[in-house]
């Protein structure tokens, strides 16, 4: 896990995604001058991570075990490493680096606009949005690794992954399950900035919680049965 | 009494309902062999190993390692196996150093272990000058002596290598061979190859594998045994011709065949013992004057012992079900 953490940090992928977050953040925050709130900044940057940096995501996620099926994967299941520990650790460190990324990212955001714009934010609010926007996340995470199990080829698995989180924004409104739609979350995150709480975030949590467990318990089952 | 290292029982692998791989594949390795796994290329050798480590499921049969079944999640018995796969891969941005130290982490090892380890390993192979170099830049050869030290990492005692000298110029196979005829000294080997000569000159046992299955098992004495005749092969300097007419009218001598431009074969009947054949051999030289530059005993070699079982195998037909 640490190894694999080490390597993602250290890309160049990883420092020129944070460098391009924060500028654009920048750009968001000074351009909003009088106009803009707390709710309307911070919600917008948000909502990069759910639109823009999520193919980011989907691609560093998806190729998680896909990109080591062959010897690489060989190499390092012959040793005294059991499936489970292999996968927990895929899990584990893309989930740590999704949320370190989002944490500095956000953090950057909130405390530019915190000093900035003008406050209409009620604290358990933000803190609230930023918890749902991570769960959001984590479920990209966890599906990007079970694609990336369940596929040996990391482009099916980029691409088979992208049609699903785009699919589940436009699509599940469609079939009155808006609730796990994240497209659903971003419209929102003003709101619930402010304050303004529905119960159907409940079911939004249930929902997205029960599908990384899904995504998770059912590709341990196929890693386990399948041959490396 | 030595104990079984590995043992396997009617192993079978088919993939997908299409392709038998490994049919019906019985074989055991005891403490302290080196065997050979001999077949041609596709004949399921890269496959029986991968069923050896739980890397993939048998579809039918059983493989024991240490005495204990082999399974996805044995990794109690592959913490005491060393493999190097063909053409082994490497994180292109890692040292050897930084390699071999992440190695020793999956054996959960400690540092001052690891360090250890690592650093006698690395000198072993003849890797300290590239010792903090990126693996990307590494030669083949480079690449197998790392993938060699990796598979020490743990201090294993059975290895099993998967053709290890794929790839490797003449120096860099003797001196992996070396290494290996060393390390077997104290480890049981297992090892992979399409190469006779390989096999012959560092093997103590051999498994010939066939389309899947074991079609010869036994030692490397007992494979050239089979192929053994009253033979003698001779390479002289000088006038070929007369030692030929010579040859051919010695009481005993059965037939003399001329093999290219210095090379004869004198077969012998079994009123001849060995030394009286190459007592014979060598005065019909001198006599017409030429100079005997080798002489052997021409059938003592893997090759045509190797082809002799696979057409013996071939014809038996039918018989092969049983």
């Amino acid at each position: 896990m640490l190894a694999d953490m080490s390597t993602l940090f250290r890309s160049k992928l990883t420092f020129a995604w944070f460098i391009a977050a924060i500028f654009l953040e920048l750009v968001r925050v000074l351009g909003s001058g009088s106009a803009g709130t707390t709710s309307s900044v911070v919600s917008a940057g948000l909502s990069d991570f759910v639109l823009i940096w999520s193919l980011i995501m989907i691609g560093m996620t998806a190729s998680a075990v896909s990109s080591e099926s062959g010897e690489f994967a060989d190499s390092v299941m012959s040793k005294s490493v059991t499936r489970f520990d292999y996968l927990f650790a895929k899990f584990s460190s893309r989930i740590i680096y999704v949320l370190a990324m989002y944490g500095a990212i956000s953090a950057v955001i909130v405390g530019l606009t915190l000093g900035i714009v003008k406050n209409d934010y009620q604290i358990y609010g933000l803190i609230s949005s930023l918890l749902l926007v991570a769960l959001a996340l984590i479920v990209l995470t966890t599906m990007g690794v079970a694609f990336s199990t369940f596929s040996p080829n990391t482009i099916i698995a980029i691409v088979s992954l992208l049609v699903v989180w785009y699919a589940m924004m436009f699509f599940f409104p469609l079939v009155k399950l808006e609730f796990l739609s994240p497209a659903n979350l971003i419209t929102l995150l003003p709101g619930i900035i402010r304050g303004n709480w529905t119960t159907t975030l409940w079911n939004t949590i249930v929902g997205w919680t029960s599908i990384s467990v899904a995504c998770t318990g059912l590709s341990a089952i196929y890693f386990y049965l399948k041959d490396v | 009494m030595t104990s079984i290292v590995i043992e396997t029982e009617n192993l079978t692998k088919i993939f997908g309902s299409k392709l038998i791989a490994v049919n019906n594949l019985s074989l055991k390795v005891e403490e302290g062999e080196i065997l050979g796994f001999l077949g041609q290329n596709g004949a399921g050798k890269t496959t029986t190993i991968r069923l050896l480590l739980g890397l993939i499921k048998p579809t039918a049969g059983d493989v024991s390692v240490f005495g204990e079944r082999m399974n996805s999640n044995s990794s109690n018995l592959r913490k005491r196996i060393g493999y190097l796969p063909t053409n082994p891969r490497f994180p292109p941005k890692m040292t050897p150093i930084q390699y071999l130290d992440f190695v020793g982490k999956l054996f959960y090892q400690s540092k001052d272990e690891r360090m250890g380890k690592l650093s006698k390993l690395i000198r072993a192979v003849g890797l300290l000058p590239s010792a903090s170099r990126e693996i990307k830049g590494f030669s083949t050869g480079m690449i197998t002596r790392l993938g060699l030290a990796a598979a020490l990492m743990n201090d294993p005692d059975l290895l099993i290598l998967d053709e290890p000298t794929s790839g490797l110029d003449p120096a860099g196979r003797k001196s992996t061979l070396e290494l290996i005829q060393e390390l077997g000294k104290e480890k049981t080997v297992f090892i992979s190859s399409h190469i006779l000569s390989e096999i012959d000159r560092i093997c103590t046992h051999i498994s010939v594998v066939d389309e899947g299955k074991s079609i010869f098992l036994g030692s490397m004495k007992d494979m050239k045994k089979r192929t053994q005749s009253n033979t003698l092969r001779l390479e002289l300097e000088g006038n070929l011709n007369l030692v030929f007419e010579n040859l051919r009218n010695k009481s005993g001598v059965t037939t003399i065949v001329k093999r290219g431009e210095i090379g004869l074969d004198m077969s012998y009947d079994s009123s001849l013992s060995m030394l009286e054949a190459v007592r014979i051999a060598i005065d019909a030289t001198a006599k017409c004057g030429s100079e005997l530059i080798s002489i052997s005993s021409s059938t003592s070699s893997v090759e045509d012992a190797f082809l002799d079982i696979l057409k013996e195998e071939e014809s038996r037909g039918f018989l092969r079900a049983v």
